[in-house]
């Protein structure tokens, strides 16, 4: 099963969709779809995505 | 910056009081030696302002508890006058050259044996002991000229050193196709090029020969290897100050092969031609690079080292985009988790072990890591993936360091260095000063 996917939201209960949303980090912004609850807008940020692609523009981000 | 200091006498070397005296804009290190007179040395010219430049933070922590017995400079080892410790180790591991240049702060070229493999070997379990995460810095001499140079990589390999830099003029890479591949095997991280500028003229004046043509090899040769290059010019005024605009172009051109620029101005230790008139200052190389790339690049982008002293160093991390668009990517201010205290002048004092490994780690992913398989560039650039690919594939440096000489020696810097050379009997001296030379060329550290 795809880590982001069949994911339901905890305070809504509504299935997670795929959605564009902008991440800031040091004065940058840049977008990424990530599960995100219809209802309440929270969104899920998989371990995988958060200590794989997120971890390393961050490390990159953050030379002096 | 408060006004006072020490330097050493150009002539007789001895420690005297110094003054930093600023005069129309520019700031002078003016000193008297009671024996050889007074003596100034241009050591800032105009913007950005040296007095903001030089609040940046700086560590200031007593380190050794090495007895001062003559003081620095005299006493390397290192004393307990000195704040820095190690970020990178310079070990010279021959003193030949294939060169013979007429500027050579390595007075390379001699006659001196090489050490061999056994006595490096004690070189590296010394540096266990003293600095044990030291990024290497492979010198000489020219290093190349070892055919033995991918052993002792695998050897500081197997002592677990992790970043390996070659410092060299190029000649072999340029010459034998396979080399950068062999030391990228033995666990090479990146090379230091000797790169002066983009035709033969400034190779003329500082290496005596025409060298471009091998140089251009040299970076092809590396990129065909995958080993990363960064370029690094002694700048000299009148000779190639011209040419930082065209260079850095040369550079963007070969990303991500080529990792950046790291400017040298010209210091006058070891051999070079005559006492210094026009010195060329961090300032004024801020200044040229932004009018010689029509603002591509601005002056204030450039901020003073923090691990160093502020005075010896720059650097800034850009993303070239595909459009041809240059974006500064270094942070704008210091990492908020290092600064603890203040000194006098207002300047934050750093933790120095926090901002040398900060140092350390920042060089050895800037400029060792793997050169990147080649891939087209995601549809999204301004996405997170569009992201991660600028900052692999299309992320240099700028960076300078001034390294200083009899004249314009400055011991408040020079107690902050954090590039040190590990001198044949196992100390850790800083860079400026194993190759301090008096004006009639008399070395205080080097043997």
């Amino acid at each position: 099963m795809n880590g982001e996917q069949n994911w339901k939201c905890a305070k809504c209960g509504a299935a997670l969709e795929m959605k564009k949303v902008v991440f800031s980090y040091m004065g940058r912004s840049f977008g990424h779809e990530v599960p995100t609850c219809p209802e309440c807008g929270r969104v899920l940020i998989t371990k995988e995505l958060a200590l794989g692609r997120m971890a390393e523009v961050e490390i990159l981000m953050e030379d002096k | 910056m408060k006004p006072h200091t020490e330097s050493v006498c150009p002539v007789c070397l001895k420690r005297i009081p110094a003054q930093r005296t600023e005069r129309d804009g520019n700031i002078y290190l003016e000193k008297t030696c009671p024996e050889h007179g007074f003596f100034q040395t241009l050591i800032w010219e105009g913007k950005p302002d040296y007095q903001s430049w030089g609040k940046a933070p700086r560590a200031t922590r007593v380190l050794s508890d090495e007895r001062v017995q003559r003081g620095c400079p005299y006493d390397c080892g290192l004393c307990s006058q000195h704040r820095q410790r190690s970020c990178c180790v310079l070990l010279e591991v021959t003193q030949r050259c294939n060169l013979g240049c007429p500027v050579c702060f390595a007075e390379a070229g001699g006659e001196t044996a090489d050490p061999d493999l056994h006595s490096i070997e004690a070189w590296f379990d010394r540096l266990r002991e003293l600095a044990p995460k030291a990024n290497i810095q492979l010198s000489g001499g020219e290093p190349t000229v070892r055919d033995d140079l991918p052993e002792i990589i695998r050897l500081g390999r197997e002592k677990g050193f992790s970043f390996f830099q070659l410092n060299t003029n190029g000649l072999r890479l340029a010459r034998e196709p396979d080399y950068a591949a062999k030391l990228k095997a033995a666990g090479l991280s990146c090379v230091f090029l000797q790169f002066d500028g983009v035709d033969d003229a400034p190779y003329i004046a500082l290496r005596g020969k025409p060298l471009f043509e091998e140089k251009c090899r040299a970076v092809q040769n590396c990129a065909a290897a995958q080993l990363g290059v960064v370029l690094t010019p002694t700048l000299a005024m009148g000779v190639n100050l011209d040419q930082v605009g065209e260079i850095i172009r040369f550079a963007m051109e070969r990303l991500p092969a080529v990792r950046g620029v790291h400017f040298q101005p010209m210091s006058y230790f070891g051999r070079y031609p005559g006492a210094p008139e026009k010195r060329v200052t961090l300032p004024r190389l801020c200044r040229e690079i932004e009018a010689q790339t029509r603002g591509a690049f601005s002056a204030e982008d450039f901020l003073g080292g923090t691990a160093e002293h502020p005075l010896c160093s720059f650097s800034c991390n850009y993303l070239l985009r595909p459009d041809g668009t240059v974006e500064n990517v270094s942070p704008r201010s210091s990492c908020c988790c290092c600064g603890e205290d203040r000194e006098e002048d207002g300047s934050e004092a750093l933790n120095p072990r926090t901002a040398v490994e900060k140092a350390r780690d920042t060089v050895s992913r800037r400029w060792g890591g793997a050169v990147p398989e080649a891939e087209a560039p995601p549809a999204d650039l301004d996405g997170l993936d569009g992201m991660l690919y600028l900052l692999k594939h299309r992320r240099f440096s700028l960076s300078a360091m001034a390294f200083q000489d009899a004249w314009n020696l400055d011991l408040e810097r020079l107690q902050n260095c954090y590039v040190h050379v590990l001198s044949p009997d196992g100390r850790l001296i800083p860079f400026c000063a194993y190759n301090l030379t008096s004006a009639e060329g008399k070395a205080l550290h080097r043997r």
